[in-house]
């Protein structure tokens, strides 16, 4: 049984899209990265997974239990990190915690907060208004984690930490999902996405665009290949009207950096005619994959890297899955 | 099956603890106008005074301190003056728009109402907290009321007999009335984006009826507005000598009207948050 699973989820604010049809399901003990720009329909879905938004079609399952909105489904289980963090100024972050740990029972959280305090190295005894932004994320990540939930659902966790903050953050959610709990890790920052998720999906416009393992989305679209002539002064013209989807990125003396689509071999046999020295094929960042799906027009359907691993669980697959 | 959710008692205790400085400072203004009303009634001279200016006065601020209860022989008409007296109402205004609008349409643009409901606590339990906290509070104001009008009647003699079973109708009735004004703040609140529109709402529609009460009062040819104010259930001359269900009736009404409405509209809209 998934522990979270988004069935054909749409959510519209009168005219404008929010999200349209978008399905996933996250297994047990999972990290899975939400990627998309602003606006895409990250926060509205992760909202509707909470219950704050009415969704106008589809289904949410947290837990096993359909998530109704407005009644705190399965919230004594749940974390969520919201993506603008914003807690009453004048109270003690220490006391906005204590209070939001005993709704629907009592606080016991206390022990595991001093923790997470003593590792973010943040003081709880000052008023949230007084906070820096990285001091009020690393409140925003107690917030989430202090009642050791099963589903966390983090909206931007590590936005304004710095680098090393970030990596403790980055350490809490693998020992999170090393303890059993499951993660929707909704984020920018492609880099945090790839060092911890094992799967993402990728939405655009309201619409997932990709979704599948890491290893998978970053294979999508170009590849790169970079080429070192024997003769340093070597500067051959690529013909590029013989070789579709192929450009350059950078050509000098003795070097080509090319990017190319599809199958290698015709680029290979071009690059034959001349004496190679040695070839490398740099791996794709994250990034860059990401930049791609966001340079070429959004597909009709959702594209499933990998079928079974995408639908493990749900029973049937997402709409629209090829 | 839907687990069922504990009350949010942390919240209720934690909203409470934010509303009561605002509540102990109306509830000690009230008390103590009371208490300065009848040393002011006590003096016959002060009264006399105080009754050639307001002969002076237009006559419907006369009307809305007392009308004819206010004579120089009726010294519980005068000691009403206390409860009915435009900073008193403003008072309870303040209570009664503030707290609803601070702790549901507050909350959300201040942003922690994501939070409280990201945590085991349903959308009705929320609007349940804020409200119970505004109508108890607005009940436990008219009993601070009273309870000045007591303390004032130990203090001071008046040289006759001072009615309090008279004060107490009043107070439980104004009380009535000052929830009835709590839950348009509410259904306020459920209902609409942002703070500034709930307040503005209910403002407007507590002072029209207001004044539409006092001129109805005023002005015979508009006395067929009287019975569709709220302010008109308020004031039933039966109070002299009984308790007037009907019109105690028809505050609870708009009461459990006002609140159910709006608990229900913020249940099933989508919060800007």
């Amino acid at each position: 049984m998934a522990t979270l699973e988004v069935r054909s989820l749409t959510k519209w604010y009168g005219p404008v899209r929010g999200v349209e049809e978008v399905s996933f399901a996250l297994e047990r003990g999972e990290i899975f990265g939400y990627l998309g720009p602003n606006g895409a329909g990250k926060t509205t879905t992760l909202r509707c997974i909470m219950g704050l938004l009415r969704p106008c079609a589809g289904e949410v399952l947290a837990l096993g239990e359909p998530v109704q909105p407005g009644r705190a489904t399965r919230h004594d289980r749940l974390g969520y990190l919201p993506g603008e963090f914003r807690l009453w100024p004048g109270i003690r972050a220490r006391t906005s915690l204590r209070v939001l740990a005993s709704l629907g029972g009592g606080d016991r959280a206390q022990s595991r907060r001093s923790e997470l305090a003593e590792r973010l190295e943040l003081d709880l005894d000052r008023p949230v208004g007084e906070l820096s932004k990285g001091n009020r994320q690393k409140v925003a990540v107690i917030y989430a984690f202090q009642h050791r939930p099963e589903l966390l659902i983090l909206d931007e966790p590590t936005s304004g930490l710095d680098p090393l903050v970030r990596q403790t953050v980055l350490d809490l959610i693998r020992e999170a999902a090393h303890d059993g709990a499951t993660v929707l890790l909704s984020s920018h920052d492609l880099s945090e996405v790839g060092a911890v998720c094992g799967r993402a999906a990728i939405v655009r416009a309201g619409r997932l665009v990709e979704m599948g393992p890491i290893s998978k989305l970053i294979q999508h679209g170009e590849h790169r290949l970079r080429v070192w002539f024997v003769d340093a002064t070597l500067a051959p013209p690529v013909p590029l009207g013989q070789l579709p989807g192929v450009r350059v990125i950078e050509q000098q003396p003795g070097q080509l950096h090319l990017a190319y689509q599809g199958a290698c071999e015709a680029v290979l046999r071009w690059v034959a005619q001349f004496p190679v020295d040695r070839i490398a094929t740099p791996q794709t960042s994250l990034e860059e994959a990401f930049i791609q799906y966001y340079k070429t027009e959004p597909p009709a359907a959702l594209r499933v890297t990998t079928t079974a691993a995408v639908v493990a669980g749900t029973g049937s697959a997402p709409k629209g899955d090829q | 099956m839907h687990e069922r959710v504990p009350f949010p008692f942390a919240l209720l205790r934690f909203w409470a603890g934010r509303i009561l400085p605002m509540w102990a400072f109306i509830g000690l203004v009230i008390f103590l106008m009371q208490i300065a009303i009848c040393a002011i009634v006590h003096d016959n001279a002060s009264v006399q005074t105080f009754l050639k200016f307001l002969d002076v006065l237009p006559a419907f601020i006369k009307t809305a301190l007392g009308g004819e209860m206010l004579r120089v022989d009726n010294v519980s008409g005068l000691i009403l003056i206390g409860y009915q007296h435009p900073l008193v109402l403003f008072l309870y205004l303040l209570f009664a728009v503030g707290v609803p609008t601070t702790l549901l349409t507050g909350e959300v643009q201040k942003g922690a109402m994501e939070l409280i409901l990201s945590r085991p606590a349903t959308k009705t339990q929320v609007y349940l907290c804020a409200c119970l906290l505004t109508l108890a509070g607005m009940l436990a104001l008219v009993l601070v009321m009273f309870l000045g009008t007591v303390t004032a009647t130990h203090l001071y003699d008046f040289g006759q007999p001072i009615h309090l079973d008279l004060f107490f109708r009043i107070a439980v009735n104004g009380g009535l009335m000052a929830c009835a004004s709590a839950s348009i703040a509410l259904l306020a609140a459920g209902a609409l984006a942002g703070r500034n529109r709930a307040v503005g709402a209910t403002v407007a529609f507590l002072v029209l009826d207001y004044f539409a009460w006092i001129v109805a009062q005023w002005w015979p040819r508009l006395s067929f507005l009287k019975p569709a104010t709220l302010f008109y259930y308020s004031s039933s001359p039966k109070l002299g000598y009984g308790w007037p269900v009907g019109n105690m009736g028809v505050l609870l009404v708009v009461i459990l009207a006002g609140s159910i409405i709006g608990g229900v509209v913020w249940q099933r809209r989508d919060l800007p948050f």
